[in-house]
């Protein structure tokens, strides 16, 4: 074998551990037993860890030693609620309203909500938290006119789903789209989210619908250390030609 | 699912240049993924009004945001095709 290759064998090693016989929170084996196992220098072992770290699979304690991170929590992007989910996995969900307030749209969210600027949307900025730990940072915002009095008891009232208080309200928010991609978080978005030196987040950004009227608007940011995406796949359908195109010559 | 309104298949391929600038139509879950010969002569203006939630141009490939109704429309649109 190359010697370039030799951290991927331990590096290999390592995953396959952490896949299929340490827990969460347990330590991997030290870099000296990982030496004498494969015959390879402390440098190339640590090669190898600093690749499973820099993944986000381990987490390196000062002093400690090196150890399972905390399992991602894979997630389908769907039109449920984030206490439903959470509870679901069986993680205790919660959440504090950052700030509500009624706003005029900006062009943006106005675009998004098939509104005009200016027209008054409620804003509601919270964090989502499960098991007490932060885990998301969401914003979002809803046409006043589907829920008058949404925030009328005060910003501490926000309903824990808007997906519910719209469904309630007749607004039963049936289909919607996401964008995803990935940033760093902001210094505010950092604190929030309890970050520390990795502070890469994914971004979703929601559109959601009731049939053909535009529900709600939200910008979320989900740490990437605790997230990954699962996207369900099919062939795509049919595809619709013009009749004609076969014989027709230009 | 309400019905999609009775002309909303024609219009959008009016906007869309009509049959002679479509190259295909796909329905893809929530959008209309159409390739067109000329994408500067697709409106988008009509695509909004014929109901329409969003038009992503890319290319000669135009999206449609239009919502889970995207497949009976493109069985409407086969049908004008």
């Amino acid at each position: 074998m190359a010697p370039g290759y030799k951290h991927v064998r331990v590096r290999d090693y390592l995953r396959a551990l952490v896949a299929q016989e340490l827990a969460v929170g347990e330590a991997v084996p030290s870099e000296r037993e990982l030496c004498d196992r494969f015959g390879v220098s402390r440098m190339t072992v640590r090669q190898a860890i600093d690749a499973l770290v820099h993944e986000g699979l381990l987490v390196r304690e000062q002093g400690r030693g090196t150890f399972v991170a905390p399992a991602r929590i894979d997630m389908e992007l769907r039109l449920v609620n984030f206490g439903d989910d959470m509870r679901r996995r069986g993680l205790v969900p919660g959440g504090a309203v950052v700030h509500a307030e009624t706003v005029e749209a900006t062009w943006d969210v106005a675009e998004a909500l098939e509104l005009s600027a200016g027209d008054a949307v409620h804003h509601v900025q919270r964090v989502r938290t499960a098991d007490g730990h932060p885990m998301a940072v969401e914003e979002t915002w809803i046409p006043v006119g589907l829920l008058p009095h949404m925030l009328d008891q005060g910003p501490e009232h926000a309903p824990d789903s808007i997906y519910a208080a719209l469904r309630e309200a007749g607004h039963d928010p049936d289909w919607g789209e996401d964008t995803v991609g990935a940033s760093e978080a902001s210094k505010t978005e950092a604190d929030l989210l309890d970050l520390g030196a990795a502070r890469t987040v994914l971004r979703i950004t929601r559109r959601t619908f009731a049939e053909q009227v535009a529900v709600a608007f939200s910008r979320s940011c989900y740490r990437a250390d605790r997230y990954t995406l699962w996207v369900p796949l099919s062939a795509p359908s049919p595809v619709v030609t013009p009749r004609a195109s076969a014989g027709a010559t230009v | 699912m309400p019905p999609n309104p009775p002309d909303q298949a024609q219009r959008i391929l009016d906007a869309l240049g009509g049959v002679d600038n479509i190259v295909e139509i796909e329905p893809c879950t929530t959008r209309l993924r159409s390739e067109v010969k000329d994408a500067k002569i697709v409106d988008q203006t009509a695509l909004r009004a014929a109901g329409a939630h969003g038009v992503v141009v890319s290319g000669r490939v135009v999206q449609v945001v239009i919502g889970p109704s995207v497949d009976t429309l493109a069985s409407d649109l086969a049908d004008l095709m």
